[in-house]
């Protein structure tokens, strides 16, 4: 061989100088270019949150106070922490629509063990033990239900997770009769609604733990990777070895971990579980990924975008009941979110250039 | 060349229902050897690809990997013996980078605690895929761009350099040409070249006959399922080939 060049380099003397440009270890799987566009679409997120604040702190002054803020934490923890669980989901090309109604049923689930527990005289910490692992037992069993009818029964992820929304919903209407579930240790509310720090309650540092660990999971383990990996191309990813199938039931199992953790939240700041509790959450929850970013197409998304998306979900909320607007109206406008927020998104991928897949 | 073939099917069937795709086919490569496997459409290539990789298991005969009989349950158990296939088509994760695409399910993880944990050695990888492209010829520096900036040239690059890097003893290439302009081909085929150079057995399948002809050092053609020619590349024109491969001059072309 004369020449040892190498195979159509054409086009990479270009743009090699992006090689040069440091990237950060956990940024580094989605490319310095990526990075940069991903980048500034957070600071985009930020600065609609930004104007969102002002917008409804001038049509009403009492939008900006330290208790409205913890107002709008308080929904923005079970949101933020059902979008954590959405976001691995959707990466990986699929969709959870079962998260709001597993939520209801595990909220619902403790509350129940928790009551019994109570009222035959057991004492308080095993019955809020007992009462959260049953929590968290039952939304990892509906995650599994949904894993496997993913991968052994080849529903689509949309349609599995219908039916488990639909099920689970039911599920709970039976065990409840329809009325909530009241009766557990009074201390439960204590927990859950006291300010262990400046707006901090127990929910809130939860939700902040479990996101820190999410964000280094998703952006530094091999987990993350082959979440990316999968959601991108899954018949590469089999082909190179990843196990596809088992990789898949892990992710439900936490999206249906996470919403149980969820349900605990809403439990744990009521003290008692509401059969209803739930319905339309995993709205808000898509709502908050794809707002950030997350692309429902899945090989893209970002923990970062996620946050913001449902800061932003939960701060029109707020601001549109502060506002007065019926709480009614609260679908639509999350609706119309999702609507925006995928506009934009294929506004952009057409305008990029070619994106790989088709 | 070693007498001992490398990498070998021998005798293997296999049939779809009542469609018999492969009839008692033998194919060998040796180590520092490039076969070319050609055929017309539906003469049973792309099923034979699978036999060799492990995707499917033949219904009659067997592959022998250093002369011992394999029996590869899943694909992962050819690429752990060292047989390495591109599929046609099949493709890179578009969103990753070029770095995590060629360690892609064969990630490095870091040292100590943090690897237990599933932490990425994304410096380590970084540095090894690029030397990995390099060692068979493909200077591609932006091993931190996501493929889907890459030209299709460059991601086919990139998806055989990936392959070659991983192989160990055989390279299974399903039209790694397709798609790809002249000059992008030739410099796969020398590739292809450098990887034969390296000790590998290449069998490589393509529907573009010069270049079978111009890389490799022998063929073989299947036809309808069966095995009609296996002579070395010289005994070849291209008149004969096309001919072996329509059966228009009878069983035995050269």
């Amino acid at each position: 061989m004369a020449t040892e060049k190498g195979i159509g380099m054409t086009a990479a003397t270009a743009t090699d100088s992006n090689e040069t440009r440091d990237c950060q270890d956990g940024e580094e799987s989605r490319g310095s270019r990526i990075t940069a566009v991903l980048a500034r679409q957070d600071v985009m997120l930020l600065g609609v949150l930004v104007l969102m604040v002002v917008f409804f702190t001038v049509m009403n002054p009492r939008f900006f106070t330290t208790f409205a803020f913890a107002n709008i934490l308080q929904d923005w923890a079970p949101v933020m922490v059902l979008a954590i669980g959405e976001t691995f989901v959707i990466i990986t090309g699929g969709i959870d629509l079962s998260v709001g109604s597993t939520l209801g049923l595990s909220g619902v689930a403790c509350a129940m063990v928790m009551r019994s527990l109570h009222h035959s005289g057991a004492d308080t910490t095993t019955t809020i033990v007992v009462g959260v692992v049953t929590a968290l037992l039952a939304g990892m069993a509906v995650g599994l239900v949904n894993g496997l009818l993913i991968t052994r029964f080849k529903l689509a992820p949309f349609i599995a997770t219908l039916a488990t929304m639909g099920a689970g919903a039911g599920l709970t209407l039976v065990l409840t009769g329809g009325v909530q579930i009241a009766g557990g240790p009074t201390e439960v509310i204590w927990l859950g609604n006291t300010q262990y720090v400046e707006l901090l309650t127990l929910p809130l540092i939860v939700v902040l733990v479990v996101l820190a660990v999410t964000w280094v999971v998703l952006g530094l383990t091999r987990l993350g990777r082959w979440t990316y990996a999968i959601g991108s191309n899954s018949f590469a990813s089999r082909g190179a070895g990843i196990g596809v199938n088992a990789h898949l039931i892990k992710i439900y199992l936490l999206s249906g971990l996470l919403a149980a953790v969820g349900g605990l939240f809403v439990y744990f700041r009521l003290g008692s579980g509401s059969p209803t509790s739930g319905q339309g959450q995993e709205l808000a929850a898509i709502a908050a990924a794809v707002i950030g970013g997350t692309s429902l197409f899945g090989g893209s998304g970002r923990m970062s975008g996620t946050v913001l998306g449902a800061l932003i979900t939960t701060s029109v909320l707020s601001g549109l009941i502060l506002i007065g607007v019926a709480p009614n109206w609260q679908q639509v406008v999350i609706g119309a979110l999702i609507a925006i927020a995928v506009g934009v998104q294929q506004l952009n991928l057409r305008s990029g250039k070619g994106s790989g897949r088709g | 060349m070693a007498d001992q073939p490398i990498y070998e099917a021998r005798g293997v069937s296999k049939s779809y229902g009542s469609v018999l795709a492969l009839r008692d086919v033998d194919l060998a490569v040796h180590a520092g050897e490039i076969v070319g496997l050609v055929g017309d459409n539906g003469a049973g290539k792309s099923t034979l690809v699978k036999v060799l990789s492990g995707v499917h298991q033949p219904d009659g005969g067997a592959v022998y990997l250093d002369d011992v009989q394999r029996t590869w349950r899943s694909p992962h158990e050819a690429l752990e013996a060292g047989i390495e296939t591109l599929y046609q088509d099949a493709g890179l994760c578009p969103d990753l980078t070029v770095n995590a695409n060629v360690f892609l399910g064969r990630e490095r993880l870091r040292p100590g605690l943090l690897g237990k944990l599933g932490f990425l050695d994304n410096k380590a990888m970084a540095g090894v895929a690029r030397e990995e492209l390099e060692r068979v010829g493909i200077n591609l520096t932006g091993v931190r761009r996501t493929v889907n900036k890459l030209s299709g040239g460059q991601r086919q690059a990139v998806a055989i350099g990936r392959a070659i890097s991983w192989a160990r003893k055989v390279i299974v290439l399903d039209e790694p040409t397709n798609h790809l302009g002249a000059r992008q081909s030739r410099e796969v085929l020398r590739v292809m070249h450098r990887a034969r150079d390296r000790g590998l057995g290449v069998i490589f399948i393509s529907h573009t006959l010069p270049h079978v002809l111009e890389v490799t050092d022998r063929i073989v053609v299947l036809r309808l399922g069966r095995v009609v020619t296996d002579e070395p590349t010289s005994s070849f024109t291209p008149d004969s080939l096309l001919k072996a491969i329509t059966g228009l001059s009878g069983p035995t072309a050269a």
